[in-house]
């Protein structure tokens, strides 16, 4: 009887525990992801005014499940995270927010008629992984790679590579140049007109 | 790509006399921005936390003692391509779809086999300079003088890309400096050291018996120019439209992208 309460209970567990989400690889997470934010592009439902409104709200459901913004604004920052203010911080987040928001979904609207072929992920250290994606383009493939960090809630990405350059080290070094006279507020300012212009 | 080059050409010579004068001011200049970016990188890795260095990259710089030239070759440079550029390779794209303009490309792209050849020779890889002398051969017959990338198409052999500026880089040379030249844009001595070196290996010149700043060379670098940039109209605009400071995101952009293809060719 025992034997058979347990083997009926593993049963169960076997069948409705999602092991597939906690075994996700930082490839199939990033996957399922960048294909969310494209199809929310490509649906031609979503048209017009109403549809525009919707999609924009849909990308950003999608991209803020791909990304993880604290953890780009620290590494985009370094050392100099340490001299905000933590209010500061977190207005920095915000900001940052919406200006990689309108960057990436720029890029990536750029090649949602192509294809993105998923290649495979290597491994950059103990808890981050290199997911290698290529996009067949009629100018040449071009190389997409998503840097992700593996978090409580699984993988997110905190850094894309486009043929080499990294997103966050070109921010990096344009956030360097401001930071290097000025203190943290400059660049809150700088970046509340960048985004506030959009 | 050769056409990239004349501006250089001219202005070495126009300015070839005076690079004795600016000669001991770049190496002032290179060896202070040497040691500030050297402080600020040890710095960097005395305070950042273990989260923010792990695995993330502590970012190439370059040193740009001449920014104030570079800034306003780049305002030129801006204007002309949103002037003069764009419009041209939007007609141009218009006028010729994707599939001919793509042979335009596969043309142009056969031309540079023998560079390719050789560069992969001085790098060492000679399967990819072997792969690239087959490509060369079967392209120039049976792909059509190079319209068609039969090597690709009908056997599966793939571009070993090499050139100048990645051989120079893999033996060692470092950028040198920033330096942004009108129509081309970024580069680095290295770099247009490179670009000579390849302009050299080109066989445009030697095809045509003509030197290359003759009309017809002058137009057919022009063409090549033109039909390559009618794929890649926007990627400017959206670099300029995600950045703080569209000079210093350019820069780091060509730091980072030149890094990659010298190590891309270790693999």
């Amino acid at each position: 009887m025992k034997v058979k309460v347990t083997v009926i209970g593993m049963f169960l567990i076997a069948v409705f525990f999602p092991f597939h989400l906690f075994g996700a690889t930082a490839l199939e997470m990033v996957k399922a992801n960048v294909i969310d934010v494209l199809s929310v592009l490509k649906d031609p439902k979503l048209q017009g005014e109403e549809g525009k409104k919707t999609k924009m709200q849909r990308i950003e459901v999608a991209a803020d499940r791909l990304f993880d913004y604290v953890e780009l604004s620290r590494r985009t920052l370094g050392v100099s995270w340490n001299k905000f203010s933590p209010e500061q911080r977190k207005e920095f987040v915000a900001l940052y927010r919406l200006l990689l928001k309108d960057t990436y979904i720029e890029k990536i609207m750029a090649y949602r008629n192509e294809e993105i072929n998923f290649l495979k992920e290597i491994p950059l250290s103990e808890s981050t992984v290199e997911v290698q994606t290529s996009v067949t383009a009629k100018g040449g493939p071009a190389a997409i790679y998503y840097r992700a960090i593996k978090k409580e809630e699984g993988w997110k990405v905190y850094d894309v590579v486009i043929e080499g350059v990294s997103l966050i080290n070109n921010y990096r070094t344009q956030f360097r140049e401001i930071l290097g006279n000025n203190p943290p507020e400059t660049l809150l300012e700088t970046l509340r007109k960048k985004v506030g212009k959009k | 790509m050769l056409l990239s080059l004349i501006p250089v050409l001219i202005l070495a010579i126009l300015f070839g006399n005076n690079s004795y004068l600016y000669g001991d001011t770049v190496h002032e200049a290179l060896k202070e921005n040497r040691t500030e970016l050297e402080g600020e990188d040890k710095n960097i890795y005395a305070e950042v936390t273990e989260e923010e260095t792990e695995g993330a990259d502590r970012g190439a710089t370059i040193p740009d003692p001449f920014e104030g030239w570079n800034r306003a070759i780049f305002q030129i440079n801006d204007r002309f391509y949103f002037w003069v550029l764009k419009p041209v390779a939007r007609g141009y794209g218009f006028l010729l779809n994707e599939d001919i303009r793509g042979l335009f490309s596969n043309f142009y792209s056969n031309l540079k086999g023998p560079l390719r050849i050789v560069n992969n020779l001085l790098q060492g890889r000679f399967s990819a300079a072997g792969i690239e002398f087959s490509r060369f051969l079967i392209n120039s017959t049976v792909g059509v003088a190079g319209f068609r990338d039969c090597a690709k198409e009908c056997f599966s052999i793939k571009e070993r890309f090499a050139d100048f500026r990645q051989t120079l880089g893999r033996y060692g040379l470092g950028f040198g400096f920033y330096i942004v030249w009108p129509f081309i844009g970024p580069s680095s001595p290295r770099d247009t050291l490179g670009m000579i070196g390849d302009g050299l290996l080109m066989p445009q010149g030697y095809l045509l018996e003509k030197s290359f700043l003759t009309p017809e060379m002058i137009s057919l670098f022009a063409h090549e120019w033109v039909n390559n940039l009618s794929f890649h109209i926007g990627d400017y605009e959206t670099l300029k439209k995600a950045a703080i400071d569209p000079y210093i995101a350019m820069r780091d952009a060509y730091v980072q992208y030149r890094k990659e293809v010298i190590e891309r060719g270790r693999d």
